[in-house]
């Protein structure tokens, strides 16, 4: 290759990593600038550092109960569906059963089924359940909207599953759940991690059930809290960027260490 | 051996969890959309008369022409991205691949509801990271109030949207562009291919069928976001960021008109579900 056109991809290479870092550069930034550095620019290093924003937004602003509440839905729905996908996935890829193509058929429609479109009677059905105003009431819709995608994956990392495993656990008279559990679970632990990673981090991002679902200032999440300190105090910017940065950081480090199990689940089911 | 029943207990679980909160909710969204409401409690029937309405409530049309209009900017933007960097990236060594990669994907992990709140600043007017670039650089006069004027609002919030998605299009072209046969690759060089070349007659034909499925996604997606809009503009400035979206989320909670919110979901549902048929059928003969 001629050494203007390596040099010119280099250059797109790294404008396009500028795109991805610098707003991110700019949140941590502003969230370690102190009151007084405020207007010398944004991209001036805040000095002295202050980590007062942290505090604040933690202590003050309910921070600490958003992270608690947005671990509790995100495991609560990650639970739920690493107890359910894994399974119907399997039964998808390699039983046969009555009525299987209509009921797959039923969970592919639901890929592409947005939430805004079913809150207009989950919103009374929730209510008249009781779950209003609940972080089971987020749980469960959230789980239910995630398990197309979960149970498509699930299918496609289940047909790999060998089937002489399969009969030989069967030869040595092992139930079906049996089977499931013994054999299959332990060959496609690495599946199983990138499901439950996906499943966590779109439940971490989720804004508008919660938002729909949950009114009371002590249950709300990450993204519900951000959103209304953005509204309430508009002008707190190391707050809101503090705010931003304990909503995304631990999905961030999350993601870079395990970076391939992120890559192979969303790769998993999208390239079949 | 097992009975087509034990088999069955397999799929139950999730079956039950999902008609509870998704495909039962559907059919009652479905069934809402037939009557006049009143408070929150059902009036009367009413036939298709909110559907009748959707041909003269303006907003519907406004938002759905905006939907189409961001669907069309993610294909010429994200997808093209995504797609020259996966292919510069896939002659790369693995250490620059894997870095750069998590590099792009980094935004995606990202809460949308931050990265609105992120981008609202860049965009702002008075301190935000945008004006403040163009005027060091004595560009000043292109500044404006990005997200407040009607010309720039959508735009720049697709720009928003860019940040989010063009890393998933990477490793999705990335994955491709490692399947496809090396000895290609080799063989156009040995006819004297350039990068270029190789680039328009091997890299992007083979990769037909993945733009295709990126760009169906993307389609969906741009029918289906809620997030960025409703923490940076709300639909605004008046109705120049509204998507369907954002209209049922209004005309539910704060205009109060569950029927006319049902038609609308409906409808979404529709759109949804045939691109979503399509792209099966479009897919699965590729």
């Amino acid at each position: 290759m001629t050494r203007p056109s390596r040099i010119l991809q280099h250059v797109f290479l790294l404008i396009f990593a500028l795109y991805a870092l610098m707003p991110v550069y700019l949140v941590l930034l502003a969230s370690v600038r102190s009151e007084a550095d405020l207007f010398s620019g944004p991209l001036t290093l805040p000095w002295p550092i202050d980590f007062s924003n942290f505090q604040r937004v933690w202590f003050e602003s309910g921070f600490s109960q958003f992270v608690v509440n947005s671990l509790v839905i995100s495991v609560g729905s990650t639970a739920l569906v690493m107890l359910t996908a894994p399974l119907a996935g399997f039964a998808f890829a390699k039983l046969k059963f009555k009525g299987k193509e209509a009921v797959f058929a039923l969970f592919l429609a639901g890929l592409v089924v947005p939430a805004p479109s079913v809150i207009v009677a989950l919103y009374g059905d929730l209510q008249m359940l009781g779950l209003l105003n609940t972080r089971i009431g987020v749980i469960l819709p959230q789980a239910a909207l995630l398990l197309p995608f979960s149970i498509f994956m699930m299918r496609t990392v289940m047909e790999d599953v060998p089937d002489e495993l399969l009969e030989a656990a069967t030869i040595d008279g092992a139930t079906l759940f049996e089977t499931f559990i013994k054999v299959v679970v332990p060959v496609v632990k690495p599946g199983l991690l990138s499901l439950a990673l996906i499943a966590f981090l779109f439940s971490w991002q989720e804004y508008l059930l919660p938002l729909v679902v949950i009114q009371d200032e002590t249950l709300k999440p990450l993204t519900v809290g951000a959103a209304t300190l953005q509204g309430r105090y508009g002008v707190d910017y190391g707050g809101i960027a503090a705010a931003g940065i304990i909503a995304f950081a631990p999905i961030v480090v999350l993601f870079l260490v395990l970076q391939r199990s992120f890559t192979r689940g969303l790769t998993a089911g999208a390239v079949k | 051996m097992y009975t087509s029943r034990q088999a069955w207990m397999f799929v139950l679980p999730a079956l039950l969890l999902y008609a509870a909160f998704v495909a039962v909710p559907i059919l009652q969204v479905a069934a809402y959309s037939l009557f006049s409401w009143d408070n929150g409690s059902i009036k009367a029937f009413s036939g298709l008369a909110n559907y009748a309405r959707l041909g003269t409530d303006g907003v519907f049309w406004t938002a759905l022409g905006h939907n189409a209009i961001w669907a069309i900017l993610t294909l010429c933007f994200p997808l093209l991205i995504g797609l020259i960097l996966a292919s510069i990236l896939a002659e790369r060594s693995p250490r620059v691949v894997k870095v750069m990669s998590a590099i792009y994907f980094l935004p995606r992990t990202i809460p949308l509801v931050v990265a609105g709140i992120i981008w609202g600043w860049i965009y702002n007017p008075i301190f935000g990271l945008l004006n403040y670039v163009l005027d060091l650089v004595g560009l000043g006069s292109w500044g404006g109030a990005w997200l407040a004027e009607s010309g720039t609002a959508l735009i720049s919030l697709n720009v928003a949207g860019a940040w989010t998605f063009y890393g998933f299009c990477v490793l999705i072209y990335l994955s491709a562009i490692q399947s496809i046969d090396p000895s290609l690759y080799e063989a156009a060089s040995l006819d004297g291919a350039s990068w270029g070349q190789r680039f328009r007659f091997v890299t992007v034909p083979l990769l037909k069928s993945t733009t295709l499925f990126l760009g169906l996604y993307s389609a969906i997606e741009a029918m289906r976001f809620f997030d960025l809009v409703w923490v940076t503009t709300q639909g605004g400035p008046g109705y120049d960021t509204e998507v369907l979206t954002t209209h049922i989320y209004k005309t539910f909670f704060l205009v109060g008109d569950f029927g006319y919110a049902a038609a609308l979901s409906v409808v979404l549902l529709v759109i949804v579900l045939t691109v979503g048929g399509l792209s099966y059928r479009i897919l699965r003969q590729s």
